[in-house]
């Protein structure tokens, strides 16, 4: 049944893009935003009915297998969060209903490659769905044809074709080696030549290719363009949970499915993973645009994610799908905020904006809270899975990467208190008096999110025991 | 019942700080009395476990939670005492917020994050589970910040900023210390901590980094200067933090560690005591050279932090009874200090004490607490600060080098230089030209109260004395 997941938003685009009146295609955005909110409800009450029964109708005509666990769910919920927000916060910015209606397909077309990928256990559907989102992902940051978002499509498909020739060319190896592409006997097939020359070339090539999708340094120089110059729902959506997905959760999944965690694979793994944290940090403190600095904040942040995965231990696995979720949410949040002060203000370039605290108090506070969240400041959700992530690290005895994620939220902290003094903690400028508190929705979806942020936080012995520690029984 | 109490005394500041917005909203005038009643039920609740701790029982509460991320909070001497010593100066500063920022904007953010403050304050001396003490105090941090940039000019949000990250990096060293004792022991709660190493040798790489975490809370070398920098907040904050409250973070978390929990060898402690010494002679120095009343003030709470960490780590029960007296007496009498001067601040719309004299025609009431006050922190009998000077030296005299404990004696003679320069200057004198009043009468109460109380506190010395010798026998129970 979970496959429904996939079926679901494909139906709704089908229907909608029948040819009914144009009264039933404004329903789009209600239709997407109950589909998100369907799929949250799902993980959080958790219908035994929906997830344990194995009925794969797909099955009949596809060769194509899935499958859920517990990092599924952590998954599923955070691409219903954002996918939620930016069906929100899309659909008020844009206010010409036909590009209402593509943005919603495209979200939700997105969504089926993000949801399959989540649950298939195979590699070559894995590749097949990184293309279906990768596609839906390029029109949305080119959809308002602005000159820098053409620009930052372009650098997208140019380096996302280039991943996935990498990833295609590793596929191509491993069935070379093993026959077969399903994740258990591409397993069992490198188990018995793990020695293989070609294996190695083909794990190489898939993680740097995923490495390019998830915006890891060295790979990550098309993040910083393509989240400034996407429209700041899109940026939500892409930042939030699409370069995770495909990025970090395939990374993540091959690792304990497919590849397993080999010492030398590990150490790559880590070393870019810390690489990442501390080039997005540096970088971000440089920033004079807002959303500039929340991509290398992401650069950063999807650091912290890869370094507790190559880390290995199942209590690091799981510090990082909390930490993917957190980031869903809190880099969500504060691309919303970024949405606002666009809205308000016509520009989120941090010089030419200042003391908006005041007069945008839930966007000011709510930033507040997505960037103490970001730093790990307590008692935020970020807080808890930033301490999961090097709790992880020190009992591995990796004490030197332990004190590289802990000493770097430091830099996050400066980087986003700067932001704050220059945006909203201080005295506005002339001819700041007037702005007013963005717009209702906007406000709503910051509120939400923030909420999540801070419950997530205060309820954390629930949150690890139900949603997050079930995670450790992935591995291994 | 009573470990019930225990949460409540946390949770209703805590919680009830963002209640204040919303009570703001249906009348201006619930706000302030909502926020002093907040922390008065919180005073009230510490003031309940009185009795128990006199019999030398330990309150506790308990929840187990994944990973050894339980909440565990324990009442015993040392945190009644802090309990009671913050709630309580805390309440005097918020009743003279009430004069004090009546008149600024943002009043909803002042108090919710005062109390706010007070609340993981409390959670803070409260806490028995080390990640639960990591999480408070990095509130008091956040709440803080808010403060001291509360003025929101630039270069003020600057210094925020600056304390802000000072602190956190600190504490992150702390973090990384609690997760290291953690990975060793396999526990984040205090019992199971001292337990285990009641038969293992401490490891010395955690003790320098919580210590790197205490010593920047509470602003001694090398992590001080952000202390005179944030006294760009208002007087009530710098008067709530950086006198009374939020520096003996740092010095709790010590006297909670590594005196009460896993108590420190010699050599460590005698380390301790060359940083705190250093501490008090150079800020000591630098108050004697500032012209800027509010860092004065910073500076000399600076060198008096290094004295209860002398009291501290003496290593004797007179030592002890006399830190903990010093947390007090110094509480009261700086908040009283950074109090009055808010009151000059406020009436000479300047802090450069060149530019003041002859205030105690104008300011007579001031005046006298300001004198009270700084006669309490030089350390004159029968001032509360006497006292605990006195048993703080007492008790170093003699465990410790002589050399250290001279710097120290040095550092109190150059407080009383300090002292009297600023009074003399601020008061005394030739009035300037343009004429300063008198405050308002619920702020120059406060500070009237709080000099009294320095007073007090040293004539009936007998009462809170006896209160410190009980939480100093509990701590050395651990030896």
């Amino acid at each position: 049944m979970a496959t429904l997941l996939i079926l679901l938003p494909l139906a709704i685009i089908m229907v909608l893009n029948l040819p009914f009146k144009d009264a039933f295609k404004r329903a789009a955005p209600f239709l997407g935003g109950c589909f998100y909110l369907l799929q949250a409800a799902l993980v959080v009450f958790h219908p035994a009915a929906f997830w344990d029964d194995i009925y794969n109708p797909l099955e009949a005509f596809f060769a194509f297998e899935c499958s859920t666990d517990a990092l599924s769910l952590v998954l599923f919920l955070s691409i219903a969060i954002v996918g939620f927000v930016a069906v929100l916060v899309g659909a008020h910015a844009l206010k010409n209903p036909r590009q209402r209606f593509f943005l919603i397909n495209l979200l939700l077309l997105a969504t089926v490659g993000m949801n399959a990928n989540v649950m298939v256990t195979d590699l070559f559907s894995t590749y097949v769905f990184l293309e279906v989102t990768a596609v839906a992902s390029f029109i949305l940051i080119a959809m308002m044809k602005g000159e820098g978002a053409l620009e930052g499509a372009f650098k997208y498909i140019i380096l996302s074709v280039i991943a996935s020739v990498m990833m295609l060319l590793s596929l191509a190896l491993l069935v070379l080696v093993t026959g077969q592409t399903s994740f258990e006997a591409v397993r069992a097939g490198l188990g018995a030549s793990p020695e293989s020359l070609f294996v190695k070339m083909a794990m190489i090539l898939f993680v740097c290719g995923l490495f390019v999708k998830g915006g890891v340094v060295p790979f990550h120089a098309w993040v910083p363009d393509v989240y400034a110059s996407a429209p700041s729902f899109v940026s939500v959506f892409l930042a939030g949970i699409v370069t995770k997905v495909s990025g970090v959760y395939i990374l993540m999944r091959l690792l304990v499915s497919v590849f397993g965690f080999e010492a030398s694979v590990q150490q790559v793994i880590m070393f870019v993973g810390a690489l990442s944290i501390v080039v997005g940090a540096l970088a971000a403190l440089a920033q004079r645009d807002f959303k500039r600095m929340l991509a290398y904040s992401s650069i950063s942040q999807v650091g912290y994610i890869v370094l507790a995965l190559g880390c290995g231990t199942p209590l690091a696995v799981a510090g990082a799908a909390f930490h993917l979720f957190n980031h869903a949410v809190f880099k969500s949040l504060l691309f919303v905020n970024a949405q606002g002060v666009e809205e308000r203000c016509g520009t989120t370039h941090m010089e030419m904006v200042s003391g908006l605290g005041s007069r945008m108090p839930v966007t000011g506070w709510t930033s507040v809270i997505a960037l103490l969240s970001t730093a790990g400041v307590p008692p935020l959700a970020g807080f808890w899975s930033k301490l999961l992530i090097i709790m992880a690290l020190l009992n591995a005895s990796r004490y030197g990467y332990a004190a590289v994620a802990l000493f770097s939220s430091v830099l996050t902290l400066a980087y986003f208190l700067s932001m704050q003094r220059r945006m909203f903690f201080g005295k506005p400028h002339k001819g700041m008096e007037n702005i007013r508190e963005a717009g209702p929705v906007i406000v709503g979806v910051e509120i939400i999110l923030a909420g999540i942020t801070v419950g997530a936080g205060l309820l954390y012995p629930l949150v690890l025991e139900y949603f997050i520690l079930p995670v450790q029984r992935v591995v291994g | 019942m009573l470990s019930c109490i225990l949460l409540v005394s946390i949770v209703v500041p805590f919680f009830g700080a963002f209640l204040l917005p919303v009570l703001g909203r249906v009348s201006r005038g619930l706000r302030p009395i909502s926020a002093l009643a907040f922390v008065l039920a919180s005073l009230a609740c510490s003031c309940l476990f009185i009795p128990s701790v006199l019999k030398g029982e330990t309150v506790v509460f308990h929840m187990a939670f994944p990973l050894g991320l339980n909440l565990s909070l324990a009442a015993d001497g040392l945190s009644v005492f802090m309990a009671i010593t913050s709630a309580l100066i805390s309440a005097v500063i918020i009743l003279y917020s009430f004069g004090y920022i009546s008149h600024y904007e943002n009043q909803n953010e002042y108090y919710t994050m005062v109390v706010l403050f007070l609340g993981s304050m409390m959670g803070l001396v409260f806490s028995s589970n080390l990640v639960f003490l990591y999480l408070f105090w990095e509130v008091t941090a956040v709440a803080s910040w808010r403060l001291i940039g509360f003025f929101r000019e630039r270069g003020f949000v600057q210094k925020a900023d600056k304390a802000f990250l000072v602190t956190f990096l600190g504490a992150l060293a702390m973090l990384l210390g609690f997760i290291l004792l953690y990975r060793q022991t396999g526990s984040f709660d205090l019992s199971v901590v001292r337990e285990y190493f009641q038969h293992a040798p401490f490891p010395g790489v955690v003790v320098v980094l919580v210590l790197a975490g205490i010593f920047s809370k509470s602003a001694t070398l090398p992590f001080h200067t952000w202390l005179p920098d944030a006294g760009v907040a208002p007087s009530p904050v710098t008067a709530l933090l950086h006198a009374a409250v939020l520096v003996k973070i740092g010095v709790y978390v010590f006297a909670r560690l590594f005196v009460a929990t896993f108590p420190l060898d010699v050599r460590w402690n005698e380390a301790v005591l060359i940083v705190a010494a250093l501490s008090a002679l150079v800020s000591a120095g630098a108050a004697l050279r500032e012209t800027d009343l509010k860092r004065i003030i910073a500076y000399s709470t600076i060198s008096q932090i290094a004295f209860i960490f002398l009291g501290l780590a003496s290593g004797t029960v007179v030592g002890l009874v006399g830190a903990l007296l010093y947390i007090l007496m110094h509480g009261l009498a700086k908040a009283g200090l950074f109090l009055c001067a808010g009151i000059v601040e406020q009436n000479t719309h300047t802090r450069d004490i060149t530019k003041m004299g002859g205030l105690v025609k104008s300011m007579p009431w001031t005046a006298m607490a300001f004198l009270f006050c700084a006669v309490s922190v030089m350390g004159v009998p029968p001032f509360g600060g006497f006292f605990s000077k006195y048993m703080v030296i007492a008790g170093a005299l003699g465990a410790r080098p002589l050399a250290i404990v001279l710097v120290f004696l040095a550092g109190a003679v150059l407080t009383i230089l300090y002292l009297l320069r600023a009074f003399n200057a601020v008061f005394m004198g030739e009035a300037p030209a343009s004429p300063a009043k008198e405050g308002s009468p619920v702020m120059v109460g406060s500070v009237v109260f709080l000099g009294l109380l320095s007073l007090c506190g040293g004539v009936f010395i007998f009462y809170p004395s006896c209160f410190a010798q009980v939480a100093a026998r509990q701590m050395m129970g651990a030896w």
